[in-house]
């Protein structure tokens, strides 16, 4: 569970959130807090006021896997291989199992034929992928990708939702600008002046966002 | 006014870029995979990467601008209202047609993604050159911010526009449709004949197609007009 209470930092202002579902999509306009939320339960901030449990720990304390919204800005080695290295090496696991490990992630993110390139060399799509390898590299408990899915084609953002859906994560903490993505998901908050506007299935957060450019294509058309 | 691909070649390590057409006025979509050449080509045609082979060829152009993928790499000065005045615009009037009134003494880093990028694009579209290329334009915004990106995009009156971009919600009116797939690109022609041939279509339009639906152009109420005439 990610329990938040009395959360007051930069504009996010949230009095009470307790989230059970498995794959959660945080939605709303541009600077409505979203990224601010994200990395406050990724224990990238600490909140000013009030708490955020994870699992029943502090976010510091639990095992996050995080795709940051600027790949340029997350990635720390200049090959791929380290990068999706880092965490195995940072864990002290033992180069065999690590050597395993990144094979592992690289496959599964379709991403084995750039393991030995350059970050510098690679398209923005492709450094966004890198970062979600690395994250997932070493099954975290949370994983929390910030419009991890807005530098991909519509293909591989669909190899990145099923990634997102068979991690083993407990909780999957999602930020899309693809409403047809989000309305994929367990559970939605969608975010507007730091605050959660509307929570809950995707049924129930659309139905209230019915006749704004935030409902989903497939769903005006069907209509 | 146009540009000429002429057996343009690439080539770097492994990956290799080749395209032959011609870009005529109006709003042309490329569209294509993650790592297909999308910025590469926008790079090359905006003279900025020098071609392995063949050439570019502009014709009539006197301005070139291209709007990067990641607005992080435009910024060169310390706050919003430098930003917008580096590029040669009036801060209060880009200011307000980004929405970000009352941002100007901002440093850009402290602006969320999606409204550094609302900055950019409409620095780089209120500059109005001849030949304005838009890598990814509409990566980070939020619904309204994309379609106020597309009415900006849809008012140039004149020049080329030339928009790279696997965007599948929210959609410009376009005049021509090219695909870029490993490295290659090639020309669907112009819309609406284009648009049965486009294999990244997004969902909605695929879903009208597919329903036996003609649309006239590629944005989602295209597709609900379309839809509705069929229906009735």
């Amino acid at each position: 569970m990610i329990r938040i209470t009395d959360l007051r930092h930069k504009l996010l202002d949230i009095p009470d959130l307790s989230l059970v579902a498995r794959h959660i999509a945080v939605i709303g306009p541009n600077g409505s807090g979203k990224t601010t939320l994200l990395s406050v339960c990724a224990g990238l901030e600490e909140p000013k006021r009030g708490r955020v449990q994870i699992l029943g720990k502090p976010p510091s304390a639990a095992k996050i896997g995080w795709v940051g919204e600027f790949p340029d800005r997350t990635l720390l080695f200049s090959r791929v291989y380290d990068e999706i290295a880092s965490t195995p090496r940072f864990r002290h696991y033992p180069c065999t199992r690590a050597d395993e490990l990144v094979r592992a992630a690289a496959e599964a993110v379709g991403i084995v034929h750039l393991l030995d390139k350059k970050v510098s060399a690679l398209s923005g799509g492709e450094k966004a992928l890198v970062g979600l390898a690395a994250a997932v590299v070493d099954n975290p408990e949370v994983l929390i990708l910030d419009e991890a899915d807005s530098h991909l084609d519509a293909g591989t953002a669909k190899r990145v939702h099923r990634i997102v859906r068979e991690s083993p994560a407990a909780h999957v903490l999602w930020c899309t600008q693809s409403m047809d993505a989000a309305a994929e998901a367990d559970f939605i908050l969608f975010m507007d002046g730091g605050r959660v506007r509307h929570h809950g299935t995707p049924d129930e957060v659309f139905s209230a966002l019915e006749g704004t450019c935030f409902y989903p294509t497939i769903w005006r058309l069907r209509s | 006014m146009r540009v000429e691909l002429d057996e343009l070649l690439f080539a770097r390590g492994t990956f290799t870029l080749r395209g032959s057409g011609t870009f005529d006025e109006g709003v042309h979509l490329v569209s294509g995979p993650v790592g297909s050449g999308k910025s590469t080509l926008a790079l090359l045609i905006a003279g900025l990467l020098r071609p392995t082979g063949g050439a570019v060829r502009r014709h009539g152009i006197s301005s070139v601008q291209v709007l990067l993928q990641f607005p992080e790499y435009h910024i060169t000065s310390s706050t919003v209202a430098g930003e917008a005045a580096s590029w040669g615009l009036d801060p209060d009037e880009v200011l307000a047609r980004a929405d970000l009134v009352g941002r100007a003494d901002d440093d850009p880093f402290r602006l969320s993604r999606g409204e550094l990028k609302r900055l950019t694009l409409c620095c780089a579209i209120m500059q109005d050159p001849d030949l304005l290329m838009l890598d990814e334009p509409f990566s980070s915004l939020d619904c309204t911010a994309k379609q106020r990106a597309c009415r900006m995009i849809e008012g140039r009156r004149e020049g080329i526009t030339i928009i790279f971009s696997h965007e599948s919600a929210v959609l410009p009116r376009v005049d021509a449709i090219w695909e870029m797939e490993n490295g290659t690109l090639t020309g669907l022609g112009g819309v609406p004949h284009a648009i049965p041939r486009w294999r990244h279509a997004p969902p909605y339009l695929a879903y009208a197609l597919n329903e036996g639906a003609r649309p006239e152009n590629i944005r989602l109420q295209d597709a609900r007009e379309a839809l509705c005439r069929i229906r009735d």
